[in-house]
C-alpha cells in the first residue's frame, strides 16, 4: 500500500475504484481457510475475537467485531489481519474483505488511526458542511496518523455543521474554531469539550420546563 | 428430507391456463408449462433459491399492487399473471437499459458472443437506445483471475452467479464482492487466484463474458462449432458433458445437466482435461521397444509383436485393466484372455480379489443408493472415502443436501475430509482400518459393545457411539458413500462383511432412498465387474470356470517367474497399484509388457515392449456403468487423433492374429452381446440408453441378479491398529489432481500434485519438523521426500503422503509404520 | 398539548443510570406485563395504535401478532441504526434513558415469547452504545434480563449489536443479514422476518422509539394512549428538525398538531425571517412539500395526503437560499452511495442520477436532461428490491416536479458560465496561437 493517503473515491470517477483494476497473483496460492496450524494470531486479537464469537455465537455473526478487532490491532484491516481472524473464525480471508468493504467504517488501507469524519449530508451542508470539511482538511494538511473524510448523516443534524472525532461527536463547528480543533485532534486532546453532543440538554422546552 | 412430493396447481399466464407443480417458481413454471418466457439474468435454480437481485424478471400479478420478481414467486392456485403487459414492458426496457449504462460495447470481440443470455435478452426485450450520454467505464481487461478463468470487469452486470455458486454451491468462500452499490466487484482476497476443485463452473454460469476461460479464450465463435454430448470418465462420477468441436478437435468441455449423475457441474479436471487429448506428448501411434527405446512403429509390425509376444506366454500371460476401460473393451479383454490365451489372471480391482458372494451382496440391486438420495437422504455416512478427490462432483451434491434438504452429514475416514465442516459429526480411524471401523459402527448401532473394535481402529470409542446415535435418529433413509479401500488390502473380506453387517443394521436393503454407494477406484470398475472382467467372476457376477490370480497375485507371480507376460490395458501399476516395490519388480522380470496407454507413465515407459496409442474419452464409443449402476454411453465426438485406433477393435484383431476371432465386427455389436449376456442387463440397448442412461438396477432384469448371502456375517475380530510408538503410522491419498490428463494439459499443469507431508502440529513439533521443510519419510529402507505440510485438523500420529503420482510416491513405502525426519 | 411521555424526565442527571431509572417507576411496568397472558399484551399493543417509529409506520401490535407461535426460537430486534438523513430522535433516548428502550424491548420479547434479542446499533454511534452496553449490563445484574425475570417463567436475553457504516442495514432485512455478519443488502421479501427473520427464526424488528415507547402504553392502558393524537396516527412522537431553522432538536408532539407549529413555533423556523423553499417531512427519503404545505397536521394521514409520508419524522428545513439542484446532488449522491448495489434499477439508477446532476452543476446539460432524469425516477419507482431506490427517486422526482423552473434556471445559468469561460479559455488560446505566428 504505497499510496496511503489515496482518497477512496466512491463514485467521483469511476475508474479510480479500487480494486477494479486488480487481477490475482498467479503466483499465490488460493486464498482458502488459513490453517490454525500455521497462522500465527498474536494474544490480544485472538482474545478479542474469542470474545465476540461467544457473544454472537450463531454463524457468523461475530464477523464485524472480529473486524473492529482487528482494526484496533493493526490501525486498518490489513491483509495480515485479516488472515489473522480468518484463522480464528474458521471462514476464509475473503469472506472477510466482502463484510469489511462494504461498510464505510473499516479502513482497508492505512490511512491513520485518528479518524474524523465531517458530515456533508443535507442538514449539514445547509449548515456549511463543505466548508467546514475543506477548513478542517487544510488544517490538518498532512498531519500524520490522521484520517479524515465526509461522511453521511451521522445522526447529529441538530449540531450541524458537525464532526465525529475519534467517535465524539461535536458541533455545531464553526470555522473559527477550525484550528483549535485541528490542533486537538493532532494532540489526541479531547475535543472542544464545550461542544460536545454528549452534554448538550433537550432541545424540547417541555423538558426543561419540569 | 425425504423428497418434495409435487402437487399440481393451476394458473393463468397472460390468458392462459397453464398447470404447474405447487412451490415451482413463475419463471420456471412460465417456460416449461406454458411456453412463456419470463427474462432472467440472475436466477438459477441449480445455484439455489432465488435472490431477486436483477430485476429483469418482472411481472404483475392480479392482487399485488407492486410488480413482483417471476423468479422468486412461487406459483400458486389461481394465481393469475401478466408478463406482456405495458407495464411489464417498461419494467423490462428500464432494466435492461439501466444495466446496459455500464456494458461496453464487446459483442464482437467477446467469447460470450452468439451464446450471450444478455444479448438475447437485450434483443427480446430491450428497448432500442440508451440515453446515458456520460461515458462508460473503462478498466483494464481482461484480468486474470486465475490460471483457467479471466476476468471482464466492465462486462459485469453484477448479477451474483458467480459469487453464490463460490459461495452456496461449491462453498470453497474464495469469489466475493467488495465494496457496495455501483462500485461492487467481483474478486479474491488480496489477490489469490481464485484456485478450487469447482472453479470452472462460474465460466458457464455467467451471463455474460465476463468470466471466460483463459484455455478457450478467442479459439472459437459459437457459430463455428459442433457441441457433441458424451461422458467425462477421468473418474467415476461420470459427469455428462458436451464437448465443443471443431475441425475435430476439442476445444471446450460444457456440462450436460443431469439431475441423476452431476446435477449440472464438472470439476475442473473434467473442464479442462480435454487439453490432454491435443498434446504432443500423448500416444498416438503404435511403439515398440527397440534397444531399450521406445520407437513408434505401423501398426502392422505393433500388432504382430504383441500378438507374438502374447502366443509365446499363452497362458503365463496376466492383464491388469484400469477404469477407463469400457464393458465392450473389457468383454474383449477377456476373450482374448480366457479364451484366447487360456488364462484367467485377469483383474480389474487393485486391492486383491473379493469373495465373488460378497461382491454380490455389494452389488444386490435392492441395496443401491442413488446419486440423487445422497441430496435428499436423511443421514448419509461418508466412510472410508474422500468424495472430492474420488469422485468430485459428489462433493457438491453432499453439500448441496446438507444446506438445502437438511441432510445429515457423517463421516468415517482417516484423513480429515474437506466436508468436516458440514458434517453433523465426524470420526477419524487409523489407516486402514475400515473394516474395524465399521464393525465398531455396527456392533454399537447392534447395542452390543463396540469400544475395544473403536480402538482397534484407531478411533475415539466416544466418536462410534456419537455416529451411531446420529444415524439410529436419522431416519430411515440413510444413505453409505463408501470407498473401494474398505475392501482392499488383506482384510477386504471382512470389511465387505463389516460393511454389510452395518447396512443390515441400518435395514437398509430395499430402502427407497438409502443404500449403499461406492466409489470405486476406477471410472468404470462397476461395469468392469459386471462383465467379468474378474479373477473369480464370469460375464455377469456369474461364477468364473477357473478362479485366477488377482492384481496382487499376477504381480508376484510375474516377479517369481509363474506369469511371464502382461497387459496393462489402461493401467499402470506404479501408479495405481498399492505397492510400488512389488510391481518394479514384477515388470522388471516380465519378458513381454504390452501396454495400451495415452501417456508415457512410468510402468509404460520403463518396461512396455509393444505400446498401443489409448483413445481418448472423446473418441471412444462404448458403455461404462456408473457406481450406481447407471448405465451410460460414450459417444465418438471427434476423429480419432493420429493413427490411434479404436481399442475394442484392436483386442478383437490380437485375439484373431492368435487363433480365435471374437467375431466382433462393430462397436455396438460387442454392446448388444453384453446385453444378452449379463442376465440383469436383459432388454437393454444403446437406445434406452441414449443421452441419459438408465440404472439397471431400477429395472425389472435387475430380479436376475445372481443371489447373494444376507448379512448378519459373523465377524473375525479385527487386528489392532499399529501402535506408533514414535513412528507415525502411514496415510495415503490420492488427489483430485493426481492423474496423468492433469499432468499432460497444459492449462491444469499448475495444479498436478508435488508429493507434501501432512503432519499436526504435535507430532511437527515433537520431531522438531516446521511447516514447508523438506522431510524424508522412510520404511524398510525405501524412503520418499516432500515438503512438510503442518495441518491443525491432522490427527496425531499419521503421517498423509500422496499416491498416485509420478515422483515419491506413497505407494514406495510399505507401511503401517514409517519414520519422518527432517531431510 | 399532553404531557411527555418519551421524553418525561430525560434531561434528569443520571438517568441512564438504573438507579436513577427504578427511582422514576422504571421496570414497573414490566412487572405488569410479565403477570398478563401473551394474547392479552399482543391486544394491549394493538390496540393503543402505535405505529412503527423506524419509517414504514406499519401497526407495532399488528406485526407482533404475525409472529407465529411455537417452540422455535424467536428474536427480537431493536432497530437503533438511524441513518435515515435528518433523524437523530433516536440518539437521544439510548443516550440520555437507555432503560426505557431495554424495559420496552423485554415486554415486546416476553409478548412474542423471544429469549433471544438483539439491538443493532450504527457503528458510528459510539458514545451511546457504551452508555447502551452499561445499561444492559446493570439490567442483566439487576435480574431484568437473564434467567425468569422477576420471578417469571420467562428467560431473555440481550445483545447490542454494533454496526459499521452503511444505511442500507437500518432497512430491517439489509440489518439482519449484517447481524449475521454478512454484507448488509436486503434480503427478498416475501418470507418476511416476521416468519424468516434473524437465522431463519421468526423475529420482530422494531425502531427504537417505538420499543420505547412500549413502557407509556402498558402505563395508561391501550385506550389510554390511543387517546394522544388523532385517528390512525396515536400517540406523542419524536420530531427531529434540522437545517435552516433557528433551534434545531428534538421535540416530542402529539400526533397530529399543525407542521408549521413544529417548524415555527419549536425550532423557531429559518434565521433571519427567510422563506422557507420546501421541506422533508419524514428524512430525507420523503417527497418534499413546500411552504404551501405547512399547515398540514403532523400525522401519518395528514402527511399522506398531502404527497409526502411521516417516514421516521424528521424534518428538514430548506429555507429560500439554497439551491435545489445542489439540494439533488447531495441527495442522489447520498443514495449512490448508500445503495448497496444488489439489484439493477437501484445500483444504476442513483448512480446515473448523480451523473446527470453533475452534468447540471457543469454546465454541461440542456433541459431534455431534466425529463430524462424525471424519467429515470420513475424507472427506479416499483422496480427495485427494496425501497432505497425509491427512496432516492420519490424525492428527486419531487424536486424535479415542484421546482422544474428553478433547474432549467440553472441549467441555463451554467451553461452559459460554461460558455463564457470556454470563450474566454478560446480567446486566451487565440492569442497565444498569434503570438507564436507574430
Ligand atoms: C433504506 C432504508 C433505511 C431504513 N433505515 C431505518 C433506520 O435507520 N431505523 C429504523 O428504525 N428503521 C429504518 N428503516 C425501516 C425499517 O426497514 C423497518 O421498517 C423498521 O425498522 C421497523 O420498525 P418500526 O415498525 O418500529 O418502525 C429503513 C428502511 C429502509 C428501506
Ligand atoms: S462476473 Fe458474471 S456471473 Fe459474476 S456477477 Fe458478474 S456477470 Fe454475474
Ligand atoms: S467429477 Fe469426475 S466425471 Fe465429473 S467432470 Fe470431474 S473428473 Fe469428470
Ligand atoms: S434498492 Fe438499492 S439498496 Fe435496496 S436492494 Fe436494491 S440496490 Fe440494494
Ligand atoms: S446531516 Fe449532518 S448529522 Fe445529519
Ligand atoms: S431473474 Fe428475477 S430478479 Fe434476477
Amino acid at each position: 500500500m504505497a499510496d496511503a493517503q489515496r482518497h477512496v473515491a466512491r463514485f467521483t470517477n469511476d475508474s479510480r475504484i479500487p480494486g477494479w483494476d486488480r487481477a490475482a497473483d498467479l503466483t499465490k496460492e488460493p486464498a482458502v481457510v488459513p490453517d490454525a496450524a500455521t497462522t500465527e494470531v498474536p494474544a490480544e486479537l485472538r482474545a478479542a475475537i474469542e470474545d465476540a464469537v461467544r457473544r454472537f455465537p450463531v454463524g457468523d455473526s461475530a464477523f464485524i467485531p472480529a473486524l473492529y478487532a482487528v482494526q484496533e490491532q493493526y490501525g486498518w484491516c490489513s491483509p495480515e489481519g485479516i488472515e489473522q481472524a480468518a484463522s480464528v473464525l474458521g471462514r476464509t480471508p475473503a469472506a472477510l474483505t466482502a463484510v469489511a468493504t462494504f461498510y464505510d467504517m473499516f479502513r482497508m488501507e492505512p490511512l491513520g488511526r485518528k479518524t474524523v469524519y465531517v458530515c456533508t449530508n443535507i442538514s449539514c451542508s445547509l449548515c456549511g458542511a463543505d466548508e467546514l470539511l475543506e477548513a478542517l482538511e487544510a488544517e490538518l494538511g498532512e498531519a500524520p496518523d490522521v484520517h479524515i473524510r465526509g461522511f453521511e448523516c451521522l445522526g447529529a443534524c441538530d449540531i450541524a455543521p458537525m464532526a465525529s472525532v475519534n467517535g465524539i461527536y461535536v458541533g455545531p463547528i464553526g470555522l473559527d474554531q477550525v484550528p483549535e480543533l485541528a490542533r486537538q485532534i493532532v494532540a489526541g486532546d479531547d475535543p472542544l469539550p464545550a461542544k460536545q453532543l454528549i452534554k448538550r440538554p433537550c432541545a424540547d422546552p417541555k423538558v426543561a420546563e419540569k | 428430507m425425504p423428497r418434495p412430493v409435487e402437487k399440481l396447481v393451476s394458473l393463468t399466464i397472460n390468458g392462459n391456463e397453464v398447470q404447474a407443480p405447487a412451490g415451482m417458481m413463475l419463471a420456471d413454471a412460465a417456460l416449461k408449462y406454458g411456453d412463456v418466457e419470463i427474462p432472467v439474468f440472475c436466477y438459477d435454480a441449480k445455484i439455489g433459491p432465488p435472490v431477486g437481485a436483477c430485476r429483469m424478471c418482472l411481472v404483475e400479478i392480479e392482487g399485488i399492487p407492486k410488480m413482483q420478481a417471476g423468479c422468486s414467486v412461487a406459483v400458486t392456485d389461481g394465481m393469475v399473471v401478466h408478463t406482456d403487459t405495458p407495464t411489464v414492458k417498461a419494467a423490462q426496457e428500464a432494466v435492461l437499459e439501466f444495466i446496459l449504462i455500464n456494458h461496453p460495447l464487446d459483442c464482437p470481440v467477446c467469447d460470450k458472443g452468439g451464446e450471450c443470455p444478455l444479448q438475447d435478452n437485450a434483443f427480446g426485450w430491450g428497448g432500442g437506445l440508451s440515453r446515458f450520454i456520460e461515458p462508460k467505464r473503462h478498466f483494464e481487461k481482461p484480468l486474470a483471475l486465475s490460471p483457467l478463468i479471466a476476468i471482464d470487469r466492465e462486462r459485469c452486470i453484477l448479477c451474483y452467479r458467480c459469487v453464490r455458486y463460490s459461495q452456496e454451491v461449491a462453498e470453497d468462500f474464495q469469489l466475493v464482492l467488495e465494496e457496495r452499490g455501483a462500485d461492487t466487484f467481483v474478486t479474491t482476497f488480496d489477490g489469490h487466484p481464485y484456485v478450487a476443485p469447482f472453479s470452472g463452473n462460474i465460466i458457464e454460469l455467467c451471463p455474460v463474458g465476463a468470466l471466460t476461460s483463459r484455455p478457450y479464450r478467442f479459439r472459437a465463435r459459437p457459430w463455428d462449432i459442433e457441441q457433441a454430448g458424451s461422458v467425462c470418465t477421468l473418474c467415476p462420477a461420470q459427469c455428462n458433458v458436451s464437448f465443443s468441436v471443431r475441425d475435430e478437435r476439442v476445444l471446450r468441455v460444457l456440462g450436460r445437466d443431469h439431475e441423476g449423475v452431476d446435477d449440472g457441474w464438472l470439476c475442473d479436471k473434467g473442464r479442462f482435461a480435454y487439453q490432454a487429448i491435443h498434446v504432443d506428448q500423448r500416444i498416438t501411434a503404435p511403439m515398440l521397444r527397440d534397444g531399450g527405446q521406445l520407437r513408434p512403429v505401423t501398426w502392422e509390425i505393433a500388432i504382430e509383436a504383441a500378438a507374438n509376444l502374447l502366443s509365446h506366454a499363452g497362458a503365463n500371460t496376466g492383464a491388469l485393466v484400469g477404469g477407463e476401460t469400457t464393458n465392450e473393451e473389457g468383454v474383449l479383454l477377456t476373450h482374448l484372455m480366457r479364451e484366447t490365451l487360456g488364462s484367467h489372471d485377469l483383474d480389474s480391482r487393485p486391492g486383491g480379489a473379493l469373495e465373488l458372494e460378497l461382491l454380490r451382496a455389494l452389488n444386490a440391486p435392492t441395496l443401491q443408493a442413488s446419486v440423487p438420495d445422497l441430496q435428499y437422504a436423511h443421514a448419509v455416512l461418508v466412510l472410508d472415502c474422500e468424495p472430492v478427490d474420488d469422485a468430485p462432483i459428489l462433493d457438491l451434491r453432499l453439500r448441496k443436501g446438507v444446506r438445502h434438504h437438511g441432510v445429515k452429514l457423517l463421516i468415517g475416514s482417516s484423513r480429515p475430509s474437506a466436508l468436516d465442516e458440514r458434517a453433523a459429526h465426524s470420526a477419524r480411524f487409523a489407516p486402514g482400518c475400515g473394516e474395524a471401523f465399521a464393525a465398531a459402527l455396527g456392533a454399537e448401532l447392534a447395542g452390543q459393545p463396540s469400544a475395544s473394535l473403536a480402538e482397534a481402529a484407531g478411533a475415539d470409542p466416544a466418536d462410534v457411539v456419537a455416529l451411531a446415535t446420529e444415524l439410529r435418529e436419522a431416519g430411515e433413509e440413510v444413505v453409505i458413500l463408501w470407498g473401494e479401500r474398505l475392501t482392499a488390502g488383506p482384510r477386504r473380506n471382512e470389511g465387505a462383511r463389516a460393511l454389510l453387517n452395518l447396512a443390515q443394521e441400518l435395514g437398509l436393503d430395499g430402502q427407497d432412498g438409502g443404500g449403499l454407494l461406492e466409489i470405486p477406484s476406477g471410472t468404470n470398475s462397476r461395469g468392469l465387474r459386471e462383465v467379468g472382467v474378474l479373477p473369480n467372476a464370469s460375464i455377469g457376477l456369474g461364477d468364473a470356470a477357473t478362479v485366477g490370480r488377482d492384481s496382487e497375485q499376477i504381480g508376484e507371480a510375474l516377479a517369481a517367474g509363474d506369469l511371464s507376460a502382461v497387459i496393462l490395458l489402461h493401467s499402470d501399476p506404479l501408479l495405481d497399484q498399492p505397492s510400488s516395490a512389488l510391481w518394479q519388480r514384477a515388470l522388471g522380470k516380465a519378458s513381454a509388457v504390452i501396454a495400451h496407454a495415452a501417456f508415457l507413465t512410468p510402468a509404460v515407459l520403463e518396461h512396455a515392449n509393444v505400446v498401443f496409442p489409448a483413445e481418448s474419452y472423446a473418441e471412444k464409443e462404448g458403455t461404462v456403468v456408473h457406481p450406481d449402476s447407471r448405465v451410460q454411453r460414450l459417444r465418438r465426438s471427434i476423429a480419432r487423433q493420429g493413427e490411434t485406433r479404436a481399442e475394442w477393435a484392436l483386442l478383437a484383431e490380437l485375439a484373431a492374429r492368435i487363433g480365435n476371432d471374437p467375431k466382433a465386427l462393430t462397436c455396438s455389436m460387442v454392446s448388444a452381446r453384453i446385453f444378452e449376456q449379463v442376465p440383469f442387463y436383459a432388454g437393454l440397448s444403446l437406445d434406452l440408453i441414449g443421452g441419459v442412461g438408465i440404472r439397471w438396477s431400477e429395472r425389472e432384469a435387475a430380479a436376475s441378479f445372481p443371489a447373494a448371502p444376507a448379512a448378519p456375517f459373523t465377524l473375525d475380530p479385527p487386528p489392532a491398529a499399529a501402535s506408533p510408538n514414535g513412528l507415525l503410522r502411514l496415510g495415503s491419498f490420492r488427489s483430485i489432481w493426481a492423474s496423468p490428463d492433469v499432468e499432460a494439459s497444459p492449462a491444469l499443469a499448475f495444479l498436478h500434485p508435488r508429493q507434501r507431508v501432512e503432519l499436526s502440529p504435535a507430532d511437527a513439533e515433537r520431531l522438531g519438523i516446521a511447516h514447508g521443510e523438506n522431510v524424508t519419510v522412510a520404511s524398510n529402507g525405501d524412503s520418499v521426500t516432500g515438503l512438510a505440510h503442518i495441518r491443525a485438523a491432522a490427527p496425531d500420529g499419521t503421517v498423509f503422503l500422496q499416491t498416485s503420482i509420478p515422483e515419491g510416491s506413497a505407494a514406495l513405502l510399505e507401511g503401517p509404520l514409517v519414520e519422518v525426519k527432517r531431510s | 398539548m399532553t404531557d411527555t411521555l418519551l421524553f418525561k424526565g430525560i434531561d434528569e442527571p443520571g438517568l441512564n443510570t438504573i438507579d436513577v431509572y427504578l427511582a422514576r417507576g422504571g421496570y414497573e411496568q414490566l412487572g405488569r406485563a410479565l403477570k398478563m397472558e401473551r394474547e392479552d399484551l399482543i391486544t394491549e399493543l394493538s390496540g393503543s395504535g402505535l405505529r412503527g417509529r423506524g419509517g414504514a409506520g406499519f401497526p407495532m401490535g399488528k406485526k407482533a401478532s404475525f409472529i407465529p407461535k411455537g417452540d422455535m426460537q424467536k428474536y427480537v430486534v431493536c432497530n437503533a441504526d438511524e441513518s435515515e438523513p435528518g433523524t437523530f430522535k433516536d440518539r437521544e433516548l439510548i443516550q440520555k434513558n437507555p432503560h426505557q428502550l431495554i424495559e420496552g424491548l423485554i415486554i415486546a420479547a416476553y409478548a412474542i415469547d423471544a429469549t433471544i434479542n438483539y439491538i443493532y446499533i450504527r457503528g458510528e454511534y459510539d458514545q451511546q452504545a457504551d452508555i447502551l452496553d452499561a445499561s444492559i449490563a446493570e439490567a442483566r445484574e439487576r435480574g431484568f434480563l437473564g434467567e425468569k425475570i422477576l420471578g417469571s417463567d420467562f428467560s431473555v436475553q440481550l445483545e447490542l449489536s454494533r454496526g459499521a457504516g452503511a444505511y442500507i442495514c437500518g432497512e430491517e432485512t439489509g440489518l439482519l443479514d449484517s447481524l449475521e455478519g454478512k454484507r448488509g443488502n436486503p434480503r427478498l421479501k416475501p418470507p418476511f422476518p416476521a416468519n424468516e427473520g434473524l437465522f431463519n427464526g421468526p423475529t420482530l424488528i422494531n425502531n427504537v422509539e417505538t420499543l420505547s415507547a412500549i413502557p407509556s402504553i402498558i402505563k395508561l392502558g391501550a385506550e389510554g394512549y390511543a387517546a394522544i393524537g388523532v385517528k390512525d396516527s396515536s400517540g406523542t412522537k419524536l420530531v427531529s428538525i434540522s437545517g435552516n431553522v433557528e433551534r434545531p432538536g428534538n421535540y416530542e408532539i402529539e400526533l397530529g398538531t399543525s407542521s408549521r407549529e413544529l417548524i415555527y413555533d419549536l425550532a423557531g423556523g429559518p434565521v433571519d425571517g427567510r422563506a422557507i423553499k420546501c421541506w422533508f417531512p419524514g428524512g430525507s427519503s420523503t417527497p418534499v412539500l413546500t411552504a404551501d404545505d405547512l399547515d398540514v397536521g403532523y400525522d401519518y394521514d395528514s402527511i399522506a395526503a398531502a404527497g409526502s409520508m411521516l417516514g421516521s419524522g424528521a424534518i428538514i428545513v430548506v429555507d429560500e437560499t439554497q439551491s435545489v439542484v445542489e439540494l439533488a446532488y447531495k441527495l442522489a449522491k447520498f443514495y449512490a452511495h448508500e445503495s448497496c448495489g444488489k439489484c439493477t434499477p437501484c445500483r444504476e439508477g442513483t448512480r446515473w442520477t448523480v451523473h446527470m446532476v453533475e452534468r447540471i452543476k457543469d454546465g454541461t446539460a440542456t433541459p431534455m436532461d431534466l425529463d430524462i432524469m424525471a424519467a429515470v425516477q420513475e424507472q427506479i419507482i416499483g422496480h427495485c428490491l427494496c425501497v432505497l431506490g425509491d427512496a432516492m427517486a420519490m424525492p428527486i422526482g419531487s424536486l424535479i416536479a415542484k421546482f422544474r423552473d428553478e433547474f432549467e434556471a440553472e441549467i441555463e445559468d451554467n451553461r452559459n458560465e460554461r460558455e463564457r469561460k470556454l470563450a474566454e479559455e478560446f480567446a486566451a488560446a487565440e492569442v497565444e496561437i498569434e503570438g507564436i505566428s507574430a
